[in-house]
């Protein structure tokens, strides 16, 4: 085990360490490290340099041959590409007909006046405002970063609900002083809870459903 | 370990290498580079498992309950502890056997259509 390494042997082995990168993740973090410790194993058993250099090109090539039924043993096995695709297609759809329906709910109460729906008027605008923003900045966050879903969404609604009713408030209050400051808030607090608690119940919707 | 719930015919026929790997741990447990030199031996060099056929094969084997990995590892002082060694399981041993007694089948055909010598009879 004491043998040192030829400069050789190091730089392929160094090589093949990041080639290993075509392979899934999960295989590679299972099986990386004993891949390249065979590899030095078959590099101190090979004596000549036409030997060695057999050795890497049939690694390369098995390299090209087995990293992309990796890949599609995982998606098969998973089905994972699918389904998320199924579910996020769902769950924007979603999103987008609630905000809709909320959209349009409120101009119908604006236009005719209707006074049961304007009642509610504020919340309905603070949950069309953050279901817009807040909705594409969890699916960005929840697609790009390792996060827990719900905590994403937890907090960027906690942010995009916030803010803006702080800000709003401050800044129309030394504009208008007749503006509606507790409503607006309220709308924002509503819209807060209406967002996350959608999410909550589609976290808990997805969970996996543990065997008896 | 994983409870093997399918019969052992299922798996048939198995990968040349998977059947190599089964082959190679059938009389001893060996690590990943044992089980390679143990098999371009056996086979003097016409089979050579590359890093990943060798581990991908693993991977579903242990995935299967055919192999299983040995928790201890071995003395630092005579290998490389980093070493993982695989050893066959009773559920691997038996699909072992159901692909050799179905290779010995197709032998058997092609004896009987003489693409194969008859067998020197013991």
């Amino acid at each position: 085990m004491s043998k040192i390494l030829s400069k050789d042997t190091r730089w392929f082995l160094s090589i093949y360490s990041i080639l290993l990168l075509a392979y899934p993740r999960e295989f590679r973090q299972e099986y990386g490290s004993q891949m390249v410790l065979l590899l030095l194993d078959c590099q101190r058993d090979a004596r000549t340099a036409p030997a060695r250099t057999r050795i890497w090109l049939r690694t390369l090539i098995d390299l090209v041959r087995t990293a992309p039924r990796e890949h599609l043993e995982k998606i098969r096995k998973d089905n994972t590409f699918m389904r998320n695709l199924r579910t996020d297609l769902f769950a924007i759809g979603g999103c987008v007909l609630i905000i809709l329906a909320a959209l349009l709910l409120l101009n119908y109460g604006r236009s005719h006046q209707v006074s049961s729906i304007l009642v509610f008027g504020f919340a309905l605008d603070a949950i069309v405002f953050t279901g817009v923003l807040g909705n594409l900045i969890v699916f960005l966050l929840v697609k790009l970063t390792n996060l827990r879903p719900l905590r994403i969404a937890f907090w960027t609604f906690l942010i995009v609900s916030l803010v803006p009713a702080l800000a709003l408030t401050f800044i129309a209050i030394a504009v208008d002083p007749k503006f509606n400051a507790p409503n607006v808030l309220i709308g924002y607090v509503v819209s807060f809870f209406f967002w996350y608690g959608l999410h909550r119940l589609w976290a808990n919707k997805l969970k996996p459903v543990e065997p008896a | 370990m994983k409870v093997p719930t399918r019969r052992p015919e299922e798996f048939l026929p198995l990968t040349p290498a998977m059947f190599h790997i089964l082959l190679a741990l059938a009389d001893k447990e060996r690590h990943g580079y044992h089980i390679m030199r143990e098999v371009d031996e056996r086979t003097e060099g016409n089979v050579k498992l590359g890093p990943g056929t060798l581990y991908g094969s693993i991977k579903r084997m242990m995935a299967d309950g055919l192999i299983e990995e040995l928790e201890e590892r071995p003395d630092p002082e005579l290998d490389d502890e980093r070493r993982r060694y695989y050893r066959l399981t009773d559920f691997g041993f038996r699909v072992a056997t159901a692909e050799a007694q179905r290779l010995e089948q197709m032998v058997r055909s092609a004896r009987a259509k003489k693409l194969l010598p008859r067998a020197k009879s013991s």
